[in-house]
């Protein structure tokens, strides 16, 4: 008997997960068949919307891991900051215009001098930073609150870039060469930083974020019910528009990040850095620059998705948690995987929600199944969804 | 700039304070203690720390606002029986570690003088109790747990005193409320909606169910949990929907209660479920983020929630405490969201801290004098009007938290200021500075203040 074991090990183990497959799957069969059809209905809805935004959060640390092998833990308060940038723009009626110059001169000053502080030496490089720098304060402040999403498109903009290189250049530029493990743990200190500036700059209220509001009757966009369906789904089910949008937005990134990385040459570039940073370097890319547009681009993705987060729920040192709930998403999809990002985000979203439908005062859907689902994939499929599956030569 | 010039104008216009600026501040209202014993050249340190940057950053910051203007208030005028006040704390991040590290420093560095410490949070309360009766230190806390006021029994004081009731004692008094009540809640049954921490958690308890169960309200056994980041909690209000709750209950702050209030909307079930919740939902801040889902009626999402409210607010400006608190808020140029229950008690904090501390060098002698088993005894024969009425302090027979109460309803101001807003057409509607407009929040009591029913350690 012990031999048999031992010979059809493999098989075994397989039919057991099969048969706890099987098992679960008659079980949360067995409970949703006493819901109505609206709440399974609008259970799926708002797992798939709210996934999407997770999706988005998950897109910008696979972009970094993509591009540089690091997880960047830092993602979660890239995302307060971009936000909270945002906000500083969206709210006032009067940018300051000492404020908007300081930060599009040093955004200028950071791209600029990606490659070396010496090239600011050069004549025709100063005068491109003084006219970038220009042109981002004019956009910044020219005309009024009528033109507030301007003003805060910009300045997120300008922010996260800032944000995305200085990250990179005083930080993880110092450690290329160095075992990945150093980098990651540099993340979780520019987390620490990012927390400390944060609170320094913006304070700890909670602030309210109006970008997802009717401008005649300064309220929330109202949802869409599905009317046309009550009968059929024996209730009502809604589509929340703010969701909607995050969740459009969440897909035309996923199409210009997928399109980026298979079509640029920078998109390649990056995904052969991720490989080997030293042999990308020897083989004449430009490392540095690479890095440093991933970063910026992180940073980019993480403020809009502090922005969407924001404007749903409000702004707080609380969003930078979304990140941390997205990680599940990250390593179910493939830690590499652009398509993964939005898989694992859509995946764990609905998880979510059922586990809450099914069980809510045990925290299932939040604490257990989205880990669950993910141990279950993650036996199957050790790199994910879509991760690549890596040969090692020893 | 223009901003916090817009917010203090709506403080101004909230608090009712702008006849009383343009007098002299008024004077501290609380009819202290007399001090017997002169203390200049003397420091008291007002020792706290708590979560200031994690997850209850948003409220908890206030609590240094406050702190920072009382004791500029009080060494502006000499300092207290001539001795200068200082504030000692540290950011815990809301981390149990941080908090025990922090109570190891300020114990080793501070030593004899420690004697009495300011908590924020019932965690951290919990963590400490034990530690706090060995050391003799005497703590502060707004609304202590159970287990962290009275020990795992119930039945055990500690050195902890809290200056709201228990918030199960909260949910008993709502459960009280709702029972007298028939014709507003014809077949009450309550469901839970909140969030999954010990705070969260207060009033799921059996004991809670049973009582209210007495008082003819079913209370669900299964409380619907949700996180500070879910974007999406219509699965967890339509759980307790479909369970029959006519009425959700919430022990969350900021965004949580705004969170619910927007999914009864969405779901059209706005007039059909009443919302409630713990003291903290009566907050500014609750009031001010459930703006962005308006009613069927044109109102804010939030408008009609119900809440306790065992202390003055805000709105209540024929109360000298409030007068008073509202004064200092504006002199200090505090912004609008700082406008809440944490800068209202820290301010009352402080005074039953001086209070205690005087009484007890008065009967000492002197400050080297004092011991955390000395304040704790004055403590316990303490009853004592909080900034001569902001609330009632009083821990004798063994009593670690506030017993009176009082149930508040949430509105929003009408325009001639006189009382809450029907609809939108009267609703006091303020520029926000960014082009939106603002509705005002007010809260109104609904019931006098009465004694709360003790369901600790049944």
């Amino acid at each position: 008997m012990s031999e048999f074991i031992y010979r059809n090990k493999q098989q075994l183990t397989w039919a057991l997960y099969a048969v706890a497959t099987v098992l679960l799957v008659l079980f949360i069969g067995d409970q949703l068949a006493g819901k109505k059809a609206a709440r399974i209905a609008q259970t799926l809805i708002s797992g798939l919307l709210v996934g999407g935004v997770y999706g988005l959060v998950a897109l910008g640390i696979v972009v970094i891991n993509k591009a540089s092998g690091v997880f960047n833990f830092a993602h979660g308060w890239m995302m307060v900051v971009g936000g909270m940038i945002f906000w500083s723009f969206f709210t006032v009626s009067e940018i300051s215009l000492a404020g908007a110059g300081l930060l599009s001169a040093a955004t200028m000053l950071m791209i600029m001098t990606t490659v070396s502080y010496r090239d600011l030496l050069k004549q025709r490089n100063l005068a491109i930073t003084a006219g970038g720098a220009l042109a981002l304060t004019a956009l910044m402040t020219v005309g009024g609150i009528e033109l507030r999403w301007l003003h805060a498109l910009a300045g997120t903009f300008a922010g996260a870039i800032l944000t995305g290189l200085a990250v990179e250049r005083f930080t993880i530029r110092p450690l290329i060469g160095q075992p990945l493990f150093t980098a990651v743990l540099m993340t979780l200190a520019v987390a620490e930083v990012l927390h400390g500036v944060t609170q320094i700059a913006w304070g700890t209220v909670e602030l309210n974020l109006p970008v997802f509001v009717n401008p005649q009757t300064n309220s929330r966009f109202k949802p869409i019910r599905l009317e046309a369906f009550r009968e059929a789904l024996d209730g009502i089910a809604i589509i929340r528009v703010e969701l909607v949008i995050a969740f459009v937005l969440a897909l035309l990134a996923f199409i210009g990040f997928i399109l980026f990385f298979r079509y640029t040459s920078v998109g390649l570039a990056m995904r052969a850095t991720s490989e080997d940073q030293q042999l990308a370097q020897s083989v004449g890319l430009r490392v540095r620059v690479i890095l440093a547009i991933t970063w910026a681009v992180a940073a980019f993705l993480a403020s809009i998705a502090g922005v969407l987060q924001g404007g749903a729920v409000g702004l707080s040192l609380n969003i930078s948690f979304v990140a941390l709930r997205v990680f599940p998403a990250v390593l179910l999809g493939g830690l590499e995987s652009i398509t993964g990002a939005l898989a694992g985000g859509i995946i764990i979203g609905i998880v979510e929600q059922f586990g809450t439908l099914l069980n809510s005062s045990e925290q299932v859907g939040t604490n257990l199944a989205p880990y669950a689902v993910l141990m279950l994939v993650l036996v199957i499929r050790p790199d994910g969804l879509f991760g690549q599956k890596r040969i090692e030569r020893i | 700039m223009k901003k916090h010039g817009i917010l203090l104008a709506l403080l101004l216009v909230i608090g009712g304070a702008l006849p009383s600026l343009a007098q002299d501040m008024m004077d501290y209202p609380a009819d202290m203690s007399e001090c017997e014993v002169d203390l200049s050249g003397e420091t008291i340190n007002i020792f706290h720390f708590g979560d200031l940057s994690g997850p209850y950053a948003f409220i908890t910051q206030p609590i240094v606002s406050a702190l920072t203007d009382a004791v500029a208030y009080w060494n502006g005028r000499g300092g207290v029986c001539g001795a200068e006040l200082a504030q000692v704390y540290e950011d815990t991040g809301g981390s149990r570690e941080a908090a025990q590290s922090a109570y190891d420093r300020f114990t080793s560095a501070y030593g004899d003088e420690l004697d009495l410490l300011l908590l924020y949070s019932s965690d951290d309360g919990e963590l400490l109790r034990e530690q706090l009766a060995e050391d003799e230190i005497v703590s502060f806390i707004s609304a202590g747990s159970i287990a962290s006021l009275y020990g795992e029994d119930g039945q055990t004081p500690g050195w902890l005193f809290a200056s709201n009731p228990l918030y199960i004692n909260q949910f008993g008094f709502f459960c009280q409320f709702v029972a007298a009540s028939p014709e507003l809640f014809p077949d009450p049954v309550i469901g839970f909606v909140t969030w999954p921490n010990a705070f969260g958690r207060s009033g799921t308890e059996p004991a809670a169910r049973e009582y209210c169960g007495g008082l003819g309200v079913e209370v669900l056994a299964e409380p619907q949990f949700f996180l500070p980041t879910d974007t999406d909690i219509l699965t967890q209000v339509q759980n307790a929907i479909d369970g029959g709750a006519n009425i959700i209950y919430t022990n969350s702050l900021a965004s949580g209660p705004a969170l619910i209030a927007s999914a009864l909307v969405d779901l059209g079930l706005e007039e059909e479920i009443t919302l409630a919740g713990v003291n903290w939902v009566m907050d500014t801040t609750v009031g001010l983020l459930g703006q962005r889902v308006l009613k069927s009626n044109g109102l804010p999402a939030v408008d009609g929630m119900l809440g306790s409210m065992p202390f003055r607010w805000w709105t209540e400006q024929d109360n000298p405490a409030v007068q008073f608190v509202t004064q200092q808020f504006a002199a200090n140029n505090r912004s609008l969201p700082e406008q809440n229950i944490a800068y209202l008690l820290t301010w009352g904090a402080v005074d039953s801290i001086l209070e205690a501390t005087i009484r007890t060098v008065n009967r000492t002698g002197s400050l080297e004098a004092v011991t955390g088993a000395e304040i704790k005894s004055t403590m316990q024969s303490m009853d004592y009007a909080v900034l001569g009425g902001l609330m009632q302090h009083r821990y004798e027979d063994g009593m670690r938290d506030a017993t009176m109460n009082r149930i508040a309803v949430l509105k929003y101001a009408n325009t001639t200021m006189t009382g809450p807003a029907t609809g939108p057409d009267d609703a006091l509607l303020i520029d926000d500075g960014a082009g939106g407009k603002l509705f005002l929040p007010l809260v109104v009591p609904l019931s006098d203040f009465m004694e709360v029913p003790q369901l600790r350690g049944q």
